[in-house]
């Protein structure tokens, strides 16, 4: 690979004589002009035939662009998709957005002109331009000022911007060459790709490891550790292991009164329903059933419903003769014993509840046989 | 100043002392020179001091750390926060970091807009302090949440519990404020330092430090095409981050003014909160830049003119300081809340009045010795205002949210404050964490502007020069 002359760099000392001799150069169309110094050198950029940077109206679009998202933000998340009212304000409360307006403003704009001067703008970062190459970098970051004829288009008259920058009074001159730049082949793309993979490959596995093999430490777990029931766990609490202890011996909870029959038939023939049948009766009842008996017995009580579908199992029907003739008793008896498959709901339903599911069944029989005269 | 061949008129030697201009540069500088003094430093072995130095304050650091791990481990509880003083250290600490931070930003953008040239000595300085100061900051909010793993829940973001964060709070507007002040102060500070990695990556020998300081510098050149923009984007950015460093403090005050709290809710506090914080940075920044030019024999370009404005702007904070104080003197008299009034009689008689005491000492009285031109030039002096001043304003803190919450409308929940030795272990770590960044700072990176510098040495532009105040 041969290098060709990009440009020619000549040194100066004095920002005067660096407006001058750039002034006067460019007018001789030698190649496009540059200059490279430590400081910003007032009125170089102009001499070299610079207008003004676009960079602030840049900003100024990205800054009331962050003062728009940041309303529309605030308002969206305030009014529309999460409204709570806090302190009496109302939801789109402008005023208390304005703080975080302000501070959306600022970042977009400050990111805009920060990034955009650097990587738009400048063009960095870039590592490879001929004059980082150069000799003369070293003075240049230090306290040289270089005016620098570089090519652009048609190749660079090596001589003739030697002499120019010579008659114009430049210290030294530097022929910079173009560097060697590396060529994009085959084997340094599958080189490249190969290595993305690889960094994937040791990304994943480092994180799965640390996950799996370090131990991580639980900080400020006290709370979480504390004695406590937990559902389907032994508790430390008795020395049984049970959350729930039994009744002491010799004792009857409210509503749990053990049954005088051992057989639903038994219950039919000495127990009446002692509860009024009320609108709240009903109600309850409703309610009882639904979470407990329909998932069985169906929602209107025909014995049809998902589970039993579903099982195979034959729940009773209330809507037959049969059981439309049977007493109270006996259906508050199957509650408390049991039946067929059908445990018992004593410890589940308190003796009101039972009452309540017993109206309810009699209130769904009527329900699925009105006859003309209910409609009235 | 103006070339040597200018004619100097008589009326300048006859001047009175405090009439003549300020003497920003002693003994030649240039460029090259300047360099060689700036840039030398990350070569260089440090000296001995240096290493005894960063071993104190990385054990202030450890204490600091352990203290940290106490309050993650057995929770919030390790502080000495009850109710009704929920805002104990963590709150203090953070106001009182923040506001050291304001300096650093005042010298780099207001006093730039303002073209006052005897900033640019001391700017990169101040400029890395506030960003060491905001990180300072930053721990103690974090840690008061509680459960600070989950400090990303203060920003607002979708989540699975469809919650987004309360936009009419002041604490999240100090979310958005203090996090782009600590964004936009490194961006600041990142563009400053672009041209100095550049000169450091060309006279550094090849090596490891110099693949850091070539990728640091992006490549930059020094393009006048480059400085065009560069320059834009400083102005910019500067008169941006003017309007953020006054709006950062304003808003860290509206968490105490927008509340009902007798001692808080008042309209002086934003500010009042913006001058305390320069007032405080001041101090900070010429406490460390006495200890800097000493140490690295920076004394030519950091001159005693330099501190002597700089204590000047410490007394005319003062002044505001002392105006504010007697302000909320006149509200809570003027107010005829007996609430209000109590909690001000607290502030000097009651189980803390020491501490009202000590702020009105350190931040009013003392500093008025800078009246004196002797006092703002003798160091152990200015040592002694800027301590006293960081005591104080550190002090100022205490009083306001200890004093305003411990004794609030409710006779029967007024309870006291004490903090334990964890809440003093994280103080102290947070400024072993500070003065450890600073000397990593001065040891790897150039602790002054150089490029910037260079800009305004005598004879360095065409045509205007000249290092004037």
């Amino acid at each position: 690979m041969t290098s060709a002359p990009f440009a020619v760099l000549g040194l100066y000392s004095k920002a005067e004589k660096i407006i001058d001799a750039a002034t006067k150069i460019r007018q001789r169309k030698l190649g496009h002009l540059e200059a490279y110094t430590p400081y910003p050198v007032h009125g170089l950029d102009h001499a070299i035939g610079l207008g003004p940077s676009k960079l602030g109206k840049l900003v100024m679009v990205m800054g009331l662009l962050g003062t728009g998202l940041a309303l529309l933000f605030e308002g969206w998340t305030s009014a529309v998709d999460y409204p709570v009212i806090t302190g009496g304000k109302p939801l789109f409360s402008w005023q208390a957005f304005v703080p975080v307006m302000f501070e959306v403003t600022v970042l977009f704009a400050t990111f805009t002109a920060g990034l955009a001067m650097l990587f738009l703008f400048n063009k960095l970062p870039f590592f490879g331009h001929p004059v980082l190459h150069s000799k003369a970098i070293k003075d240049i970051t230090r306290d040289k000022l270089a005016l620098s004829i570089e090519q652009s288009g048609a190749a660079l008259d090596i001589e003739a911007a030697r002499n120019a920058l010579l008659e114009n009074g430049a210290e030294t001159v530097e022929v910079v060459e173009l560097p060697a730049w590396p060529r994009l082949t085959l084997v340094s793309l599958l080189r490249s790709m190969a290595a993305i993979v690889a960094a994937c490959v040791v990304a994943g596995v480092g994180i799965y490891s640390i996950q799996k093999l370090l131990p991580v430490v639980l900080p400020m777990v006290h709370m979480h550790d504390q004695p406590k029931l937990n559902a389907f766990r032994s508790s430390t609490f008795f020395a049984d292991g049970r959350g729930m202890q039994p009744a002491v011996a010799g004792t009857v909870a409210r509503g749990h009164l053990p049954p005088a029959f051992s057989k639903p038939e038994e219950a039919g023939q000495i127990l009446a329903n002692p509860v009024a049948l009320t609108k709240q009766v009903a109600d309850r009842g409703h309610k009882v059933f639904n979470d407990h008996c329909a998932v069985c017995h169906g929602t209107v009580g025909d014995g049809v419903a998902l589970l039993s579908r579903a099982y195979g199992a034959k729940p009773g029907n209330f809507m037959t003769a049969e059981m439309q003739k049977q007493p109270d008793g006996y259906i508050y008896g199957v509650l408390m014993l049991g039946k067929n498959a059908m445990p018992s709901y004593a410890a589940d339903l308190d003796e009101s509840d039972r009452w309540a599911v017993v109206h309810y069944i009699r209130i769904l029989q009527r329900s699925q046989n009105a006859k003309d005269e209910d409609l009235k | 100043m103006k070339p040597a061949t200018a004619p100097v008129p008589d009326v300048a030697t006859s001047m009175p002392e405090g009439l003549k201009p300020f003497v920003l540069l002693e003994g030649a500088v240039t460029p090259a020179s300047l360099d060689d003094q700036v840039l030398k430093f990350p070569a260089q072995r440090p000296p001995r001091a240096w290493y005894v130095a960063i071993a104190f304050t990385l054990s202030l650091l450890a204490i600091g750390l352990v203290s940290i791990g106490y309050t993650l481990y057995y929770g919030i509880g390790m502080w000495g926060n009850n109710r009704p003083v929920a805002w104990g250290f963590g709150i203090i600490n953070f106001v009182f970091w923040v506001g050291i931070g304001h300096a650093g930003t005042l010298i780099s953008a207001i006093l730039f807009l303002f073209r006052a040239r005897w900033r640019n000595a001391i700017a990169r300085f101040s400029e890395a302090m506030t960003i060491f100061a905001v990180m300072c900051a930053a721990i103690f909010p974090v840690l008061h949440t509680g459960r600070p793993w989950f400090g990303y829940w203060l920003f607002p973001y979708p989540n699975e519990r469809a919650l987004w964060v309360n936009f009419r709070s002041p604490l999240v507007w100090d979310v958005f404020a203090v996090s782009t002040y600590f964004s936009v102060s490194l961006m600041f500070w990142y563009l400053g330092l672009v041209p100095d990695f550049a000169s450091l990556r060309d006279r550094t020998e090849e090596g490891w430090r110099k693949r850091i300081y070539t990728v640091l510098s992006l490549g930059w050149r020094g393009a006048t095409s480059h400085w065009l923009h560069y320059d834009k984007a400083y102005l910019l950015l500067a008169g941006l981050a003017t309007g953020l460093v006054i709006s950062v403090h304003s808003v860290v005050s509206f968490d105490f003014a927008v509340s009902l709290v007798p001692g808080w809710h008042m309209t002086i506090f934003p500010p009042y909160f913006v001058a305390g914080a320069i007032f405080a940075g001041f101090a900070m920044v010429v406490m460390a830049l006495v200890v800097v030019r000493k140490t690295m024999n920076l004394s030519n370009l950091i001159t005693d003119d330099h501190l002597d404005v700089m204590n000047r702007l410490i007394l005319a904070m003062s002044c505001i300081m002392g105006y504010a104080y007697f302000m909320e003197g006149g509200t809570a008299w003027y107010s005829a809340n007996p609430y209000i009034q109590h909690t001000f009689k607290n502030y000097v008689t009651g189980f803390y009045g020491w501490a009202g005491i000590t702020t009105i000492t350190c931040n009013i009285i003392i500093p008025q010795l800078f009246w004196f031109r002797r006092v703002r030039r003798s160091i152990p002096a200015m040592i002694f205002i800027a301590v006293a001043v960081t005591l104080g304003m550190w002090m100022e803190r205490f009083v306001i949210i200890i004093i305003s919450l411990h004794q609030d409308y409710l006779p029967s929940s007024w309870h006291n404050y004490i903090p334990t030795k964890i809440d003093f272990g994280v103080l102290v770590g947070s400024f072993g964490l500070f003065f450890t960044l600073v000397l990593l700072f001065a040891r790897v990176m150039p602790v002054i502007a150089t490029s910037e510098m260079k800009a305004s040495l005598p004879g360095a532009q065409a045509h205007h020069g000249g290092t004037t105040l």
